[in-house]
């Protein structure tokens, strides 16, 4: 595909003309630089599967760090009608409720400064990371049922957290209708022993201090201010989610042959909504988003405790509240109004994220004047931010927006880009401390084999379909 | 153990993809294709070298054709990787039509005092997946959600 075969509607945004057998053009939201990199590969095409699948909804979207997946690409966004659409474990990714959780510390970047070290050897050591980590212990099986159900909140009724926490994580940190009959036991067995544990790849415990405030209102209201120290849980569902995504796209692939549904794609398999397959796997989905959401409440009360012993010279320890969580793998029941007309929609975000306007009844109380906080992570030797969702978010994009960088080159041209080098000692000249559980993590996820996750987040507020609020940047980061 | 860098045999060629991990594999028969990609996977997690083919195990699956039979197969064998933390390096495909498998495969418990683990395999995909007859036998890529 190249620029010629676009529209360019606005200066963020460009069409894929509806053609053959997309049932809704393809709308991908990039700056002109941003999309000349995006038509070197082969997301737009995926854009343009996606935008074939039955009832499927105004636009097969992307955000401006789509970049190629598998499937449905990574960044992209898809809404379809209950009645004639589909729910497609491909849509949502293996990876089901990625997601981050911002904590906001009472202690500034001086006064970490020199315990830094203390805090980044513990906190590798209380939080489990790296290839074939566990937990430290075996859920039961009650428990992790329970969880399945209860998310975060059975996190918190074990002493976990607190309902502070609940409030401000996306679905208050637990997903309605979660249906443990439809997981498998083999994925109850793979998220036996993984509880509290970050993962690998691109997972990070990251600690941050702001540096930027872009939006003084947001950030009054999201109790950011320059100087503060913050940290960041970037992980997911663990092998249970990915476990319930291989079943689900098994039995999907069976299924969509079943009601005779023409994939432009095999990884695109999918079923309707009100199929018992559809159903089974919204049911199991949610079971790992509850997962996913229990996980990062385990490891934020790991990190609270981490923090609590290094400054136990303190008297009180340093709070470590709950800004917002969000997740980027997920797809929701959500209404939305299109034409005019108020539906409720299955809308799967893989890789994007929720970014609600504020009068929208699933944004906390606290947000209501300035929309709904947005997490975005970049690279562990640039920046992240901290984003509101829009009206024009809600107008466009069914309330979405990006989630982070996407890779620039594969793992394999970022280890040769590395080699030679002492990326640690580089990331420690700039003031940034790094441990990694596996040499070659650090290799791999080195800064620059990630795009420049500024471009990204400058794309969506000049699109309209986000606004900064303020920048972290890292003081400290922990990879798997 | 090995450094990060590593050669691959001449029937496997890494795949480059900007967020996953992939790999192509050439084999004389689909028998030793399918066996050569299991061990290719377990090359991208592991030194397969370093693993001692010590516990055996049957491995049985059952798919609608023989790319999904692929699929299911080294899906299987990640799973049973993840979940008993083993790593395998000897895999013996014992009877292989399109829509049946069966192997024994062998290895040992992880030990990370001798294994180096690379990564983490979130699920095998069928993007771009490709399973191929050509002059020279067969060919296979496999994508590696990671």
């Amino acid at each position: 595909m190249n620029r010629n075969d676009l529209n360019q509607l606005t200066e963020y945004l460009w069409e894929i003309p509806r053609t053959g057998k997309m049932r809704v053009p393809g709308r991908i939201y990039a700056t002109r630089a941003l999309m000349d990199r995006i038509l070197a590969d082969q997301a737009p095409q995926q854009v343009v599967n996606v935008a074939c699948l039955p009832g499927i909804v105004a636009a097969s979207l992307a955000m401006p760090d789509i970049h190629w997946g598998y499937g449905f690409p990574i960044g992209g966004v898809a809404a379809f009608d209950m009645d004639e659409g589909v729910v497609s474990p491909g849509g949502v990714g293996y990876d089901i409720n990625c997601g981050v959780r911002l904590l906001a510390s009472d202690l500034t970047a001086d006064e970490v400064a020199a315990r830094l070290p203390t805090l980044v050897d513990r906190l590798f050591k209380q939080v489990p990371c790296g290839v074939g980590a566990s937990g430290g212990g075996k859920l039961s099986d009650a428990d992790l049922t329970d969880i399945l159900t209860q998310g975060a909140r059975w996190a918190v009724a074990q002493g976990l957290g607190t309902d502070a926490d609940l409030a401000h994580i996306e679905e208050n940190g637990c997903m309605q209708n979660a249906d443990p009959d439809q997981v498998s036991a083999h994925a109850r067995e793979r998220g036996a022993k993984q509880l509290g544990t970050l993962g690998s790849g691109n997972h990070f415990l990251e600690i941050d201090r702001v540096t930027e405030v872009y939006d003084a209102a947001a950030a009054e209201a999201l109790g950011l201010s320059v100087g503060q120290v913050t940290v960041t849980v970037h992980c997911g569902s663990r092998g249970f989610g990915h476990q319930v995504c291989d079943d689900y796209l098994h039995r999907m692939d069976q299924a969509a042959k079943r009601y005779k549904i023409a994939l432009p794609d095999r990884q695109l398999a999918c079923a309707p909504l009100g199929s018992p397959e559809g159903r089974a796997y919204l049911g199991a989905m949610r079971c790992a988003v509850n997962y996913a959401f229990a996980n990062r409440q385990a490891i934020a009360h790991r990190v609270r405790e981490v923090f609590a012993d290094v400054f136990g010279d303190r008297g009180t320890p340093p709070a470590l509240r709950t800004v917002y969580e969000v997740a980027h793998n997920i797809a929701k029941l959500e209404t939305h109004t299109v034409d005019g007309v108020e539906r409720t929609l299955c809308v799967h975000r893989k890789g994007a994220t929720r970014a609600f306007a504020g009068d929208r009844p699933e944004v906390p109380e606290a947000f209501r004047r300035v929309g709904q906080p947005v997490l975005i992570p970049g690279d562990m030797g640039r920046c992240s931010y901290v984003l509101t969702g829009t009206q024009q978010a809600m107008d466009q994009t069914f309330g979405s927006t990006c989630h982070g960088a996407g890779r620039a080159m594969s793992r394999g041209k970022a280890r040769k880009a590395a080699r030679g080098r002492d990326i640690v000692a580089e990331l420690r000249a700039k003031g940034i401390l790094v441990k990694g559980a596996g040499r070659r993590t650090i290799s791999e996820e080195l800064s620059e084999a990630y795009k420049d996750v500024s471009e990204v987040v400058d794309a969506c507020e000049l699109a309209g379909i986000s606004r900064k609020a303020a920048k972290l940047e890292p003081l400290a980061c922990i990879k798997g | 153990m090995q450094d990060i860098d590593r050669t691959a045999p001449p029937w496997l060629a890494p795949l480059d993809h900007p967020a996953d991990e992939g790999v192509t594999v050439r084999a004389p028969d689909l028998h030793t294709l399918f066996a050569r990609a299991a061990w290719a996977m377990f090359w991208c997690v592991t030194d397969p070298g370093a693993v001692r083919p010590e516990q055996e195990r049957d491995v049985w699956v059952e798919a609608a054709d023989r790319e999904a039979l692929l699929v299911r197969w080294l899906a299987e064998l990640n799973r049973v990787h993840q979940t008993e933390e083993l790593l395998f390096s000897r895999f013996d495909v014992r009877e292989l039509t399109d829509q049946r498998l069966r192997a024994k495969v062998a290895g040992e418990p992880i030990d990370t005092e001798r294994h180096a683990l690379y990564m983490e395999i979130k699920g095998v995909t069928f993007h771009g997946l490709t399973l191929a007859k050509n002059e020279q036998g067969w060919t296979a890529s496999i994508l590696f959600d990671v």
